[in-house]
């Protein structure tokens, strides 16, 4: 390391080696970081996800107000989120009452993918509101190790989503290059930050209180014409 | 330029050494913390509102890589005059970004080491995010001026 001689010079073999070792993990890391992060046309979907909708998992396709939730199942505020007025959700996306789109983001982490990916699967088994009822209701610590896949699937058992074809599609990571596409779609449409919710294409002002207050958001839906 | 007697040129390249080491070693830390969540830094990047969308993306993924990269070639000692250039732009780049979020009342974090985007109005810390680069502008200037350093792979650097 210590170089002392050649004090007028240096040594341009050194120089250029590092300066190209360096110039190579620039270029290089820049270019996974954007192929990671564009959006992947040979991606497979899951049955309910729709590319016109940001790649969300949509329910009731054809009906108005259109409700967008940009979350991260890792992501603590999302878990309060979800426990003031996902019921309400719910309700609105079985009875037919709006559309809903859920958009799972997974800037939190790996795990934050592992859960993403699961709730895909979920989805195509016809169990995606239960499933993310359950995995925010045992949310663990950020990327503690609970959501390997084995504890995705163990999380899901919980909420009657279980089976061979469910348990395959997360160990294989079937919808990981989605989880991509739906992350990619978030930086386009300028998600900062999760919970991030849209009635109609407003987004829901974060100083309103609307997010954590069930009474705020249902005047909300009901302005939006929820009867 | 007359220097005062105590700075003898092995005391100059002394500080040299931990100037380099300090600027170096901040904007290496700034960019690793980055690289592994890209998603965040390009919604730090946006939460700025001075560049299109798109634009702030790819700039988003690019810019840590970067800042990893001339923090190495500072921490080895490596092209120190042109790294020292380099970073000093990006610090008064900085500076400009955060002043102008700043005087357009927006609240973000300037998510300078990860993070970032927005913040509650009562939780932005512009002023204390401007004198650090501004600190970390004048490192910079002092390796541009006299670029030998104690250590430094490369002892005539350029």
């Amino acid at each position: 390391m210590v170089n002392n001689k050649g004090k007028s010079s240096g040594d341009p073999i050194t120089r250029w080696l590092v300066i190209g070792m360096v110039a190579l993990v620039v270029v290089v890391g820049t270019g996974i970081s954007i192929f990671n992060n564009t959006s992947k046309k040979t991606a497979v979907l899951p049955s309910a996800a729709s590319v016109k909708d940001g790649y969300g998992i949509v329910f009731n396709g054809d009906l108005k107000p259109v409700i967008d939730v940009w979350e991260d199942f890792q992501c603590p505020s999302c878990k309060a989120f979800e426990a003031t007025n996902g019921d309400a959700l719910r309700a609105l996306a079985v009875e037919k009452k709006a559309k809903i789109v859920f958009h799972p983001l997974s800037f939190l982490g790996p795990e934050s993918v592992y859960a993403a990916n699961g709730a895909a699967c979920a989805a195509d088994q016809g169990k995606f509101l239960e499933y993310h009822a359950m995995m925010y209701k045992n949310q663990p610590a950020e990327n503690s190790g609970a959501w390997s896949n084995e504890g995705v699937i163990a999380t899901a058992a919980a909420a009657g989503v279980t089976g061979a074809e469910f348990e395959a599609c997360v160990n294989k990571g079937k919808y990981a290059d989605w989880v991509g596409n739906v992350g990619s779609e978030g930086s386009k449409q300028n998600i900062n930050s999760t919970p991030t919710v849209f009635i109609n294409g407003k987004e829901v002002d974060r100083a309103s209180g609307a997010y954590y207050s069930a009474a705020d958001f249902m005047k909300l839906l009901v302005a939006a014409g929820i009867k | 330029m007359k220097l005062p007697a105590f700075l003898t040129e092995t005391r100059l390249n002394w500080l040299g050494l931990f100037v380099r080491l300090i600027l170096g070693g901040v904007i290496f830390v700034a960019g690793a913390l980055k690289v592994t969540a890209p998603y965040k830094a390009a919604a730090a990047m946006r939460a700025y509102e001075l560049l299109p969308i798109s634009v702030a993306n790819i700039l988003g993924y690019t810019l840590p890589w970067f800042e990893v990269g001339v923090g190495i070639l500072l921490i080895l000692g490596i092209a120190t005059r042109l790294s020292a250039i380099f970073a000093g732009s990006l610090m008064v780049i900085f500076i400009l970004a955060i002043a102008s979020a700043w005087a357009r009342g927006l609240s973000i974090d300037c998510g300078c080491f990860g993070g970032g985007g927005q913040v509650a109005p009562g939780e932005t810390k512009y002023l204390q995010e401007i004198l650090r680069d501004f600190g970390l502008t004048l490192l910079a200037v002092y390796l541009y001026l006299r670029p030998h350093t104690k250590w430094a792979l490369e002892p005539a650097s350029r």
